[in-house]
């Protein structure tokens, strides 16, 4: 009777603790789902404020045309700019977090922000341009956007951080090797005026 | 039933199944101990070692060691799997969305479809009075279904599938989204999440089951898979058992959803075409997602498939719910393929529907006076009604464009909450403004400057509301802005020395519903069953209820006494008028936060005696209808807006 006693105690507590790791392995996982989720989700509030930008960009370019007729390069390589930061920002969309793509997207943005500043440096030299309602308005807004996008930004690069530490301390690195958990991608651009042209207030 | 009575009723049936529950573990236990000692009789039967002195193999029904071994290792199995669900799921509402696959939509969508959808929400909640809840899709469901879950209204997630999204027509989808709204409402979703973490501790024998099936014991070779097969069976049946549990809570409560919803739009129409579609579509409401049994509970149709004999569905056959609201149903479900997609609209088309109640498209600071007859506060703390989703239609639209796309966006509704805390005096504002640039950046104070001329042009009523509209995208922020938020927020209100109602009402409601998933939830627990120890508190919350609506202390009582009489009879004489300076907000906010900890009937009368006192003395002043709001929201108990009081619902175009 004590051989059987004994031989169902070790079962048990075998048992236990191998549900104790299963539970475990799986709540650290869905933790791990869980933090990706959450990037992910960030991601596109940027996302949706890069097209807002995105779909600005076009209408400044047609208002400025008219009246600063010989800086087509400036105009040209601003809209050339937007289209590939556009087409970066397509892929990013659908990778969030992906090292690839957001360090593509980081390097398409700079240099839309600087074709932007340096058309906003030329515009200074055109006060009827920069007395245009709707100039003024399209500046406004686009402002106003490109804060919006740095707050996302920010939430995003927050929870890009929680998810990248979560994924190297022991013991969820062990489950983040196993399934495959990549690495995230912070989302951080230089300011142009550091970079460019120097710093211009445009309100 | 109103409000409380549906919220005990939800809390009756937590009884129900947790007696469920005991009994499935009960007898799980007995026929695991049952099937163990079959297994080890098998086994003691063969090795000598384990037969007694008189060489007799062991035997006997009644094994103490191994029954308290077994109840032991079930218990443990149980209790471990339903406490890791629980704490994943205490995450909130969108935890269940992701675990079945969806999608967050992004309030700034300009997706038609998605864009009615969230139409459709944001003026289900402003009629309600809660915040807007956060809207999954699951973009891989082709059958037409929805879900509500979160623990409150404050976490609370509204998950529709593709198949909703564009199959239904705008009425259709309303009428879902108010059956959903109406689960919010009734406090059942707790319950729900409750039950998904209990119903996972049943599953997980059938989990171990397979895991030991594929061991290789030592000495017990044959004893150990055998064991495992068995634990499958058992865990099998714990499936069952929680079939049951999920059919015996949900489904009644199914028709009264549907019920609320057809009250809520007045347009049964809408409902049972919705019901119409599942019936006639291939797909129906079937769920693909491979946690789908889960949280089949809490699906707005049948997710899992009909069981045997219909006994564990977990939903009311399609006919008997569309007869239940529509008697003139034919029994015919019309055909509907999913090439169907004439429910979508081009974008901009998507106007409300409905009619403006009565006063029409006119801007709002011209249909709501701060003066608001009493009569409209009473059925006010129920459900909300057609009049109020007219209201809350007309409301979102007459909101600046403006403003409506900066209430969608992170820093955008920071911006909003500030501005409506900034002082209307010039030198104070200033210096207010100087203070948010140093506690948050200059880029936030300038987008609150640039909001702020169509701030100050919103109708003092509409303020809380658009709160409501603000909230989703609030709870977007990472923590430590959100840390940097609920500092700013406290620098703008100390920075004149005092707090005043206006400001009060809002840092509560806005920090109230943010706090739960910044600083994890808080677990309501009731600790007053009884009025007594809560008489204190009353008076205070009922003389500065009645002060916030009268200029002097006469009048003040009078409305006073007529609140007090409604919780007289358990009171005593204990529950006396106080002096102005004795309710003040600090002495109004430790009693709120003792309140809040009542059990729902207590909450009743407290909210039926402090609307007796707003209506005492014929009219609610703006005051007395934001402390109002204050106190339901603190209570949870969410109230509709207030209506004018020739708006009523009977002269609402029904």
């Amino acid at each position: 009777m004590m051989g059987l006693g004994l031989g169902l105690m070790v079962l048990l507590i075998v048992l236990i603790v191998l549900f104790f790791v299963l539970i475990f392995m799986v709540s650290a996982y869905n933790r791990l789902v869980s933090l990706r989720n959450r990037y992910k989700n960030a991601y596109s509030q940027i996302d949706v404020q890069l097209k807002r930008r995105y779909d600005l960009i076009p209408n400044l370019v047609e208002t400025a045309k008219g009246y600063i007729k010989h800086e087509r390069e400036t105009l040209e390589a601003v809209t050339q700019a937007r289209n590939v930061a556009y087409a970066a920002s397509q892929t990013a969309a659908a990778n969030p977090g992906d090292p690839n793509a957001v360090k593509s997207l980081v390097s398409a943005e700079s240099g839309l922000a600087g074709a932007l500043s340096r058309l906003m440096v030329v515009s200074e030299r055109y006060p009827d341009l920069k007395a245009n309602q709707n100039m003024m308005q399209l500046s406004e807004e686009l402002t106003s956007t490109e804060n919006k996008i740095s707050f996302s930004r920010q939430a995003y690069n927050d929870s890009v951080m929680v998810y990248n530490t979560q994924r190297e301390v022991f013991p969820s690195n062990l489950i983040a090797g196993a399934f495959n958990f990549g690495a995230a991608e912070s989302f951080i651009i230089d300011k142009p005026e550091q970079k460019d042209a120097p710093k211009v207030s445009f309100s | 039933m109103d409000f409380f009575e549906r919220q005990e009723k939800a809390h009756h049936n937590t009884k129900l199944l947790v007696a469920y529950f005991v009994t499935g573990v009960a007898l799980l236990t007995v026929a695991v101990y049952l099937a163990s000692l079959l297994i080890f009789a098998g086994v003691a039967s063969r090795h000598p070692r384990y037969h007694d002195d008189d060489g007799q193999a062991q035997a006997g029904l009644w094994n103490p060691q191994l029954f308290f071994g077994v109840l032991v290792g079930t218990l443990a199995v149980i209790t471990l799997g339903s406490v890791s669900k629980t704490a994943e799921l205490a995450r909130g509402g969108s935890a269940v969305a992701e675990m079945l696959g969806g999608r967050l939509v992004n309030s700034n969508t300009t997706d038609p479809d998605e864009r009615r959808l969230m139409n459709v929400i944001e003026e289900m909640a402003l009629a309600s009075g809660v915040p807007v809840p956060h809207v999954y899709v699951l973009d891989n469901e082709r059958g037409i279904n929805a879900f509500a879950a979160g623990h409150s209204t404050s976490d609370a997630v509204v998950t529709v599938t593709h198949g909703c999204l564009k199959l239904l027509t705008r009425d259709e989808l309303q009428g879902v989204i108010g059956h959903e709204f109406s689960h919010i409402l009734n406090g059942d979703m707790r319950l729900n999440l409750r039950l998904m973490g209990v119903i996972f501790g049943i599953l997980c024998l059938a989990v171990v089951g397979r895991i030991l099936l594929q061991m290789r014991g030592g000495r017990d070779r044959n004893a150990l898979p055998l064991l495992g097969l068995v634990l499958l069976a058992l865990g099998w049946i714990g499936v069952v058992f929680g079939r049951l549990i999920q059919a015996a809570v949900s489904r009644q409560r199914e028709f009264l959803a549907d019920a609320s919803s057809v009250q809520f739009t007045r347009n049964p129409a809408g409902l049972s075409g919705a019901l119409q579609k599942i019936g006639g579509l291939s797909y129906g409401s079937k769920l693909a997602a491979a946690h789908a049994d889960e949280a089949s509970h809490m699906f707005f149709s049948n997710g899992v498939g009909r069981s045997l004999f219909g006994l564990m569905d977990t939903h009311p056959p399609l006919e008997e719910r569309i007869r239940a609201i529509d008697p003139a149903f034919n029994g015919k479900f019309p055909r509907v393929s999913v090439a169907d997609g004439g429910a979508g609209l081009p974008a901009g088309q998507d106007a409300p529907q409905l009619d403006p109640a009565g006063s029409g498209g006119a801007s709002l600071a011209g249909l709501a006076p701060p003066v608001i007859a009493s009569q409209s506060v009473l059925p006010n703390l129920d459900n909300a009604t057609t009049a109020h989703l007219h209201f809350a239609a007309a409301l979102r639209a007459s909101f600046p464009p403006a403003i409506q796309n900066a209430a969608r966006d992170p820093l955008g509704a920071s911006s909003l909450i500030y501005g409506m805390l900034l002082s209307l005096e010039p030198e104070q504002r200033n210096k207010q403004l100087q203070l948010l640039s140093q506690a948050a950046s200059d880029d936030i104070r300038r987008e609150t400057e640039r909001l702020l001329p169509d701030v100050e042009s919103i109708a003092a009523n509409a303020k809380l509301p658009l709160v409501d509209l603000a909230l989703p995208a609030l709870r977007h922020f990472s923590p430590a802005q959100y840390r940097q938020f609920s500092r700013a927020i406290q620098t703008l209100i100390e920075s004149d020395g005092k707090i005043d109602l206006h400001e009060y009402v809002l840092q509560k409601i806005v920090l109230r519903h943010l706090d739960p998933q910044f600083n994890g939830a808080r677990k309501p627990v009731i600790q007053y069953y009884a009025i007594r120890p809560l008489v204190p508190d009353c008076a205070v919350l009922l003389s500065a209820l009645a002060h916030a609506g009268a200029d002097d202390a006469a009048r003040a009582e009078a409305a006073f006494l007529q609140g007090a009489r409604q919780l007289g009879c358990n009171a005593g004489a204990e529950l006396a008028f106080l002096h102005s300076d004795q309710c003040d907000l600090p002495q109004v906010d430790a009693a709120l936060n003792r309140l809040c900890q009542a059990a729902p009937q207590i909450k009743k009368s407290l909210l039926g005696a402090c609307a007796l006192t707003v209506a005492a003395n014929g009219v609610i002043q703006e005051t007395e209808a934001e402390l109002l709001r204050a106190i339901a929201d603190t209570l949870d108990c969410p109230m509709p807006p207030f209506l004018q009081s020739d708006e009523e619902p009977a002269a609402a175009g029904v």
